[in-house]
């Protein structure tokens, strides 16, 4: 029943988009007040939406199996939780959460820009439909999720458990509110292109929008982070995976996209630039999508393969990119009557640099996920481009890039100097001093090492003097500055002082190094509500003698019948603990997996500082200096 | 400034204490197997995973190693055996110039561009 419900106000949220649409363009024409049916149908059209969301977590929550999507990924014995999280977690669901943010953003949208232009409202909201009706057709056509089994089963098939999991429950919703986001971002420029509008006061509105795509773009890929660490069991929170490259895309882009807007909202240069890159910022979510559901990537993400709808996202992105292009070539006229010069040394070159540097990040990425399918298609032949290839091509960019980061919001708009300014020169020199000496300490003949670690502590210690001298001046600037200096400076000193040992052990067996011991001291048994797990208990004492217990677990899952490794983790302000067992077929010992990762929770906060600082900046009254 | 020294010496006694154990011809197995995908996993190295397929492919790599192979000559033995696709690094070679050389041509350009945005705004 509820899925009966859900795909019929499907039905009419796709009709709700015409009305708008033909009572719109009635409205664009006509008169000059913003026509009030509009925003109702619009909201009507959001109610639809959600009830058909609705729709499908109760399915889900009743475990009515004569819907395919429930079938496919539930069971009766799931905990309710992951019941309702399943709803999103399956390639329909997600969809149909998409949208649902995408008619939540622009009802949102619609209620919060009453002072704008009604133009311009109303033709962000017509790019916006059409981007609506796309998705309506596309769930509709390719991947309805209230498709009917007859006979109905008696049991669905099971959540892959990997995905049972609280963080990627709410990852895939926080990172959408980013990823569709960028839509508003998409509509609303190509409405300011065909109205010419690409001025200071539309800079000031749309920083908001690009702000908090900005912020639950950085938090959902900070938990995919999270979840990959301990669930995956190998104790890396970054693969340079084509699905974890695809979702860094469109927030290099939109991070870009935010220093650019700060430029536009001072003065009218680089409009056409904004342009291009809110554009390219909302392709890339999309080409997120495409990637992903196409099944054209190879990845531990995917888990949707059908080529019908791979051709039809990419039909669909071509007719929107076509459409930008359109709108820029032939409707957007920018003014370039006064073009303010400014003097190389101002905080407008800095933001040039951030960009040129952005868009060489941005472009490695991009080449470096797509080229692998490229020559697939025209040669046939299969390579692989892992962690290596993006870790030598963006390793030496990042020096100078961070260099410029501390010294760039030190300058002042137009023309600046760097009298009074000798710290900048004296604290170059202390870091260099300072990470010469941890270097040597700790003998790694590693010259990049030095200069990128030198370069990272200049970033931090300049922006850590800022929140003394400056106070309040600029903070969410700083603080998201700061946040980055501290996540270089973990992820390096992570990746230097990792270490890992790997065994094979028995119960009551002891493995000794120099640095731990490690005591196998039993294993129990015990029931979950949806599968049976065997606990190892370990004493470890480390190299400082102290003593602490792990207790990484093998889960069994009834359905599907997986086994997966739950690591355990002792989480220490310095360093974490980290510790998985596995089976090894036909033999009575466990392999183990035992790593000792410095500065991991600094790799969370500092990302979570970042995101901080964006949110500081989105609730300031007054606009940075 | 006072408030700067302290964190200084702060970090620096943090840093101090981190008990290193970097023993270069222990890692090197981890290092080579890090670099290799695991054919039969999705999107895993041969280092993280513990698939059938994983693990004698890490028996193998420590075989050679004992042998004396050096970790290029491991790659290029593997790559005859599994083909490029087992590599996470793809070499500079004639089918990957445009993979490693593009977004450098990129950089340049942009570099260009913006030294030209320059030129033009000084005549003006």
């Amino acid at each position: 029943m509820p899925s009966l419900i859900g795909s019929y106000s499907l039905l009419f949220g796709l009709g709700c988009s015409f009305l708008i649409i033909f009572f719109s363009i009635k409205n664009f024409k006509n008169s000059n007040l913003f026509d009030s049916k509009i925003l109702s149908f619009s909201l009507l059209q959001l109610l639809f939406v959600v009830i058909s969301f609705f729709g499908l977590i109760l399915s889900f929550v009743i475990s009515d199996f004569s819907n395919e999507t429930v079938f496919n990924h539930s069971h009766t014995t799931k905990p309710l939780f992951y019941k309702i999280s399943g709803a999103w977690g399956n390639h329909e669901g997600s969809l149909l959460l998409w949208l649902l943010v995408l008619t939540l953003f622009i009802s949102i949208f619609l209620l919060n820009t009453k002072n704008q232009l009604k133009d311009y409202r109303i033709l962000t909201l017509l790019f916006q439909q059409v981007i609506i009706i796309g998705f309506f057709i596309f769930i509709i056509k390719t991947s309805n999720p209230f498709n009917y089994i007859y006979p109905e089963p008696k049991e669905g098939l099971g959540l892959n458990p990997i995905l049972q999991d609280p963080a990627l429950a709410i990852h895939p919703p926080i990172l959408y509110l980013g990823y569709v986001g960028s839509s508003i971002i998409f509509s609303s420029a190509l409405a300011a292109m065909t109205l010419n509008w690409v001025s200071k006061e539309w800079a000031k509105h749309i920083k908001k929008w690009i702000l908090v795509s900005w912020i639950f773009l950085t938090l959902g890929i900070l938990l995919g982070s999270i979840w990959a660490y301990y669930e995956l069991g190998w104790g890396g929170f970054w693969f340079w995976d084509p699905v974890e490259n695809v979702s860094l895309m469109p927030w290099i882009a939109l991070t870009t996209l935010f220093h650019c807007v700060l430029v536009l909202e001072k003065k009218p240069i680089l409009t056409s630039w904004v342009i291009i890159l809110s554009i390219t910022t909302f392709t890339l979510s999309m080409c997120g999508t495409f990637l992903v559901r196409s099944g054209i990537l190879n990845s531990v993400h995917t888990f949707a393969n059908d080529p019908e709808r791979g051709v039809f996202i990419l039909i669909f992105l071509f007719s929107l990119i076509f459409l930008a292009l359109f709108i820029f070539f032939f409707f957007y006229k920018p003014d370039n009557v006064k073009i303010n010069s400014f003097f190389w040394l101002s905080k407008e070159t800095a933001i040039l640099v951030n960009n040129w540097f952005m868009m060489y990040f941005l472009s490695v990425i991009l080449i470096g996920t797509i080229y692998p399918i490229f020559l697939d298609v025209i040669s046939s032949e299969k390579i692989s481009v892992g962690p290596p290839f993006y870790h030598k091509l963006i390793i030496p960019f990042l020096i100078p890039f961070l260099l410029a980061m501390a010294i760039g919001p030190k300058l002042n708009w137009i023309k600046s100097d760097l009298r009074n300014k000798f710290y900048l020169f004296s604290f170059l020199i202390i870091s260099l001093i300072l990470s010469s000496l941890i270097i040597i300490n700790l003998k790694i003949d590693f010259l990049v090492n030095t200069i990128l670690i030198s370069s990272g502590f200049y970033l931090f210690f300049i922006t850590t003097r800022d929140f003394f001298v400056h106070k309040f001046q600029n903070l969410a600037q700083n603080i998201s500055h700061f946040g980055f200096s501290l996540f270089i400076l973990s992820v390096l000193f992570n990746n230097i002082f990792s270490s890992e040992i790997i065994t094979n052990l028995k119960v009551g067996e002891t493995f000794k190094s120099k640095d731990v011991i490690i005591f196998f001291e039993k294993v129990t048994k015990k029931k979950g509500q949806n599968y049976e797990t065997i606990i190892g208990k370990f004493n470890i004492v480390d190299s400082e003698n102290i003593k602490q217990t792990l207790i990484p677990e093998l889960r069994i899952y009834n359905q599907p019948n997986i086994v997966t490794s739950e690591a355990d983790i002792k989480i220490n302000l310095l360093s974490d603990k980290f510790m998985t067992m596995n089976l090894v077929q036909n033999q009575n010992y466990f392999n183990i997996r035992y790593q000792h990762k410095p500065f991991m929770i600094w790799i969370w906060a500092s990302v979570s500082i970042i995101s901080f600082g964006g949110l500081i900046s989105l609730f300031k009254k007054k606009h940075e200096v | 400034m006072k408030n700067i020294k302290l964190i200084l010496v702060f970090i620096f006694l943090c840093f101090l204490n981190i008990n290193q154990s970097l023993a270069n011809e222990k890692n090197l197995i981890f290092k080579i197997t890090k670099n290799l995908r695991c054919l039969v996993c999705q999107g895993q190295s041969v280092h993280d995973s513990d698939s059938e397929f994983a693990n004698s492919l890490k028996i193998v790599v420590q075989k050679k190693i004992d042998e004396g192979m050096s970790e290029n000559e491991i790659y290029e033995f593997l790559k005859i055996k599994f083909g490029d696709w087992i590599l996470y690094d793809p070499g500079l070679n004639k089918k990957t110039y445009i993979l490693w050389l593009l977004p450098i041509l990129l950089f340049l350009i942009g570099g260009a561009i913006i030294i030209k945005f320059f030129k033009i705004n000084k005549i003006k």
